[in-house]
């Protein structure tokens, strides 16, 4: 077999997303005769599609150290609603300062679990995906939060998914600069060098000096901060948030890592796959929409994908890896 | 330079564990051992499977702590167990089953954990060139294959070419301390008998070299003390030209007690 082709498969795993987006597009466009790919709905699958890739970004870095982080939906949900609910109280610019903290807090609880103490990184989030849930509920109480006339004219406000610029909103100005920051974090750093190194061989990074302890505890609070800047984000497109706000979405934000080409054993990630990963997620639940499908089919259909998803990148590996 | 007087040295130990056990809930995998390693000795440490020679290792490069007992490195004593603290001691070793990530370059694994940094507005860069040059030539001086491309991950190198990796950062990034467990797994002959005189060249130059290995035979030709090892226990440390290869087996064979037949001492 040829080894080029091997190597470009090894080293660009987002290769095939790219490829499978383009194909994707085409067909949807032409089944919904143009609908799908009208300005009005380009515009309206980027700001989904930038709220779900910067929770996938942040996923990502925890796949990255052969971690996972399902309790991201719930981190979204307390960052909206600690957002929207002090923002006309002390304003946006305070509130986002809130929101992202306790992005951080929750990051750094589930660090102290899976790095510090070294439990099992499932059983830890799913924890707190139910807890911060829980309390999100609990704070709502079956009401929702709002953004008042007031803070919606506030400058932080639009610049934190309230505004658009050239009719695109700002959420996709803000996915670009997290997917441009963390891939040169990831892949031009010694710090990004061993977060690859730790998800590869953690034992081994351990004896060449790297901490592994630190590395993990970081991309957790990486993950929580990300997360709850994605809350934030999409609660000020919104305008409005209540207790089940992010639920769900830590499924579609592994699954967009694991479309474009996260490896879930660790050590290799594509954070421009991860971000077609979302966009192809979000186009297909944009299309079950404009095809007028009952939007219960949207988890079938990410389930299924997945599923495929993981099949087609075992044996993409085997194909890349093996001499 | 130093004779093989062995333990009965006057200078100061540039390693020296005093003591030292470690166990792991119940298990006693080390129970008190004292052992003194010399600036440019090669010493064997030899044993069984389960004598303890890992663990041992893997507490003076920093890997596990000490349950008790303690370590001096140069008449200082260690407080901080870390392999990051080891290796800025001076300290390079060439583990048996770890030591490279598969999922990264060559030229990666050369550097991790010391990755040299360009800056750019003041924030640290990996230097890409100094990686792909550095590494590039240590693993061509150290004879593998010239299709291996730095850049491409070290998961498509054979066992020996790993082998032959770990060997060669050890031994380019040497400084004071060179331990190898069990360096020559994987090596064909004519490379076995390279590692063997590189470990004499670099005690020549100064350096400590620990050398642990299974076969008696291989070690007494080159080493200048030998250390046996067994149920956790050190059982014996003799100069090399104390006893014969044949006597010393016969101590690993005897689970450290006294040969009861073979050889006599010499």
């Amino acid at each position: 077999m040829n080894p080029s082709i091997r190597s470009s498969v090894r080293r660009h795993p987002e290769g095939i997303t790219i490829g499978l987006v383009i194909l994707i597009s085409v067909a949807f466009a032409v089944i919904t005769q143009g609908g799908w790919l009208s300005i009005g709905n380009l515009q309206s699958i980027s700001q989904v599609t930038a709220v779900l890739a910067i929770m996938a970004f942040g996923e990502a870095m925890v796949i990255a150290t052969g971690e996972i982080d399902i309790s991201v939906g719930s981190v979204s949900g307390i960052g909206a609603l600690t957002f929207l609910g002090l923002a006309p109280v002390v304003g946006s610019g305070l509130a986002l300062l809130a929101a992202i903290v306790c992005g951080v807090f929750i990051g750094a609880l589930n660090g102290v679990f899976v790095a510090l103490l070294g439990l099992p990184s499932l059983l830890v989030t799913l924890g707190t995906l139910f807890l911060f849930q829980g309390i999100g509920y609990a704070v709502t109480s079956g009401f929702s939060f709002a953004a008042t006339d007031a803070v919606r004219q506030e400058f932080i406000y639009n610049t934190v998914g309230g505004g658009y610029i050239a009719g695109v909103n700002v959420a996709a100005i803000w996915a670009l600069i997290v997917l441009v920051v963390l891939q040169l974090i990831v892949f031009e750093t010694p710090i990004g060098n061993r977060i690859l190194a730790v998800g590869g061989d953690a034992g081994s990074s351990f004896s060449r000096g790297v901490s592994v302890t630190k590395i993990k505890f970081g991309v957790y609070v990486v993950s929580g901060a990300l997360a709850a800047f994605a809350g934030v984000l999409d609660a000020a497109f919104i305008g409005y948030a209540d207790g089940s706000f992010g639920a769900t979405m830590e499924l579609s934000a592994i699954a967009a890592a694991v479309l474009g080409g996260c490896h879930l054993t660790g050590g290799r990630i594509s954070l421009l796959g991860t971000l077609f990963g979302a966009f192809m997620l979000r186009g297909i639940q944009s299309f079950l929409i404009l095809l007028a499908v009952e939007p219960q089919w949207y988890i079938l259909v990410v389930g299924l994908i997945v599923v495929l998803a993981s099949v087609a990148d075992r044996a993409l590996t085997r194909f890349a890896i093996k001499h | 330079m130093r004779t093989t007087d062995g333990a009965a040295d006057s200078r100061q130990p540039l390693i020296s564990i005093k003591n030292v056990s470690l166990s792991y809930g119940n298990f006693k995998a080390l129970t008190d051992v004292s052992v003194d390693f010399f600036q440019g000795e090669l010493v064997g440490l030899v044993g069984d499977n389960g004598a303890g020679k890992t663990t041992l290792i893997r507490i003076i490069s920093g890997i596990n702590p000490p349950t008790s007992g303690e370590v001096y490195f140069d008449g200082e004593k260690i407080t901080k167990f870390h392999p990051k603290k080891a290796m800025d001691l001076g300290l390079e070793c060439i583990q048996q089953s770890i030591g490279i990530c598969d999922n990264l370059s060559v030229g990666r694994n050369y550097f991790l954990g010391r990755e040299p940094v360009k800056r750019v507005l003041g924030l640290p860069f990996l230097d890409k060139k100094k990686i792909r040059e550095a590494s590039a030539k240590v693993v061509h001086d150290f004879g593998l294959r010239d299709t291996v491309d730095v850049d491409d991950e070290i998961a498509l190198l054979s066992g020996g070419e790993k082998q032959t990796f770990k060997i060669a950062r050890a031994v380019t990034f040497r400084n004071r301390v060179i331990i190898m467990d069990e360096p020559t797994n994987h090596l064909s002959v004519r490379e076995r008998a390279h590692v063997n005189e590189l470990a004499v060249q670099l005690k020549q130059q100064g350096l400590l070299v620990i050398y642990i290995t299974h076969d008696i035979f291989q070690i007494h030709r080159i080493a200048d003390r030998i250390v046996i090892m067994e149920n956790g226990r050190k059982v014996t440390d003799v100069p090399r030209d104390a006893m014969s290869a044949d006597a010393l087996e016969g101590i690993i064979r005897d689970g450290g007690r006294a040969p009861s037949k073979g050889p006599k001492v010499a």
